[in-house]
This record gives C-alpha cells, sequence and structure tokens, in this order.
C-alpha cells in the first residue's frame, strides 16, 4: 500500500477516499455545525480540484468521445459526471451565497436570498443519490483497486 | 504524488477558469423569475424543530447515517440494475 504514490490508478484511489470522507464531513452541517461546515467546505475545493487533475486525460478526451461511437454505459457515464460537476458547482456557489459565518469573517456583507437557501438545500440533498449512482458506475473498479490496496492481488 | 503535480499549475488555471464561468452562469439564476418567486413566498427547511428532544449523541450520528442512506441506497441499486444489464445482454 505504500507505493501508492507511484501509480496512478493508487494515487486515484486513496485521493477519491479522501474526497469521499471529506465530502461527508462537509455535508453534515447538523453535526458540524454551520460556521465548520462553510470553513470545511472552502477546504472541499482542494480535494475537489485534485480529483478533477488526476481524471485530467478523461476530462480533455470526454467531450469528443460523446459525439463518437461509445457504449450507452460510456455515454451516460460521461453526461452524468457533467451533471454532477455542475451540481457540485451549484451547491457550493449557493452555499457561499448563504454563507453566515464565512464571508462575515471574511468581512464580506451579503443579502441573503430565500432562493439561494432552497437551491443550497434541494442542490446539496440531490448530490448525494447522484454521487451513490456515480459510485456505482465505477463500482468493478472500486472493487479491484481495493483488492490490490489491501494486498489480495499486486 | 508525480502525476498530481504533472503540469498542476496550467490544468489547475483551466478548470478554475471554467468553474468560475460556470459558477457566474449559476449565479445569474439570481435575475430569473423562478427567483423571485421562490423570494416572495419565502422558503425556511425545519429550524431545529425536534431536535432538543433527541439525545446529544444522535444529533452527531444521524447526519452521517441519512448520507449513508443517500449515497449507500442509489449505489445499490443501480449495481443491481447494471449486473442486471449485464445478464441480459451477455445472454443475447
Amino acid at each position: 500500500m505504500s507505493d501508492w504514490k507511484q501509480n496512478l490508478q493508487k494515487t486515484r484511489y486513496v485521493m477519491d477516499a479522501l474526497l469521499l470522507v471529506s465530502f461527508m464531513l462537509v455535508s453534515a452541517p447538523q453535526a458540524t455545525g454551520v460556521p465548520l461546515h462553510e470553513w470545511l467546505s472552502l477546504l472541499f475545493i482542494v480535494p475537489f480540484a485534485i480529483h478533477l487533475l488526476l481524471h485530467w486525460d478523461w476530462i480533455t478526451h470526454s467531450f469528443k468521445r460523446l459525439f463518437s461511437k461509445i457504449s450507452a454505459k460510456e455515454r451516460f457515464n460521461t453526461v452524468w459526471n457533467y451533471l454532477l460537476y455542475l451540481m457540485m458547482l451549484l451547491a457550493t456557489i449557493s452555499g457561499f451565497l448563504v454563507s453566515v459565518a464565512l464571508l462575515p469573517t471574511l468581512q464580506i456583507d451579503i443579502n441573503i436570498q430565500d432562493f439561494w437557501s432552497k437551491i443550497h438545500h434541494d442542490s446539496a440533498t440531490l448530490i448525494m443519490p447522484m454521487i451513490g449512482i456515480h459510485l456505482a458506475l465505477h463500482w468493478n473498479w472500486m472493487v479491484q483497486l481495493t483488492k490490490r490496496m489491501v494486498g489480495k492481488k499486486a | 504524488m508525480k502525476y498530481l503535480q504533472y503540469q498542476w499549475k496550467p490544468r489547475l488555471c483551466y478548470v478554475l477558469a471554467i468553474s468560475i464561468f460556470v459558477s457566474i452562469l449559476l449565479v445569474s439564476l439570481e435575475w430569473t423569475s423562478w427567483a423571485e418567486q421562490i423570494n416572495a413566498q419565502g422558503y425556511s427547511h425545519g429550524d431545529g424543530e425536534g431536535k432538543s428532544k433527541m439525545p446529544s449523541i444522535l444529533m452527531y450520528i444521524l447526519p452521517f447515517v441519512k448520507e449513508l442512506i443517500l449515497i449507500g441506497v442509489p449505489m445499490l441499486i443501480t449495481v443491481g440494475i447494471a449486473k442486471l444489464i449485464g445478464r441480459f445482454s451477455k445472454r443475447k
């Protein structure tokens, strides 16, 4: 397991696991409290950006491949990933627009609108089943990598 | 971290630029009649009712249980559907 930094798949696996754990922490403001939820959300941009950077090749080729002859599963996966990215942006942006701790600490005053409160609540709830489906679409990869990481298969 | 460090600056700039552009488009939803309608109606999503009766430990555990269910159930259903589709397509 110690060689994960030298292998792209293992690096992705470790970073994706960290992303999932950090997402779960960020998505529980009832447990963490709203101020910590907002500061953790700001930090969450880092593992999310790392996730995108580690899948750079997919990002650069996916749009072109969408218009070529690919399987229905790959097409669905591509569209789903784009929707998930949009939903993640919407949840993040709406979260900043209803901030009661982070932005006031940074001396930024905003007028909180009910619209953004609703959008933040709904998008943050909707993103969870979307992530569940995203994980399911990579189920075989997750099972394979888990076996490799725990040493069942080199 | 060689895979992460490879050309990370230009790549991160692309990701940030696209994300900021899309975010600006999303913020423009604020000026739609949909937003006006929601702002006029008002919105609140349960300001802690029933929490005072709950044991304090549950207040920390239940949000994570909710997440596990909201992520796990659609994941397992999708895995099941994908396996069924896989079996049917193999038979053909």
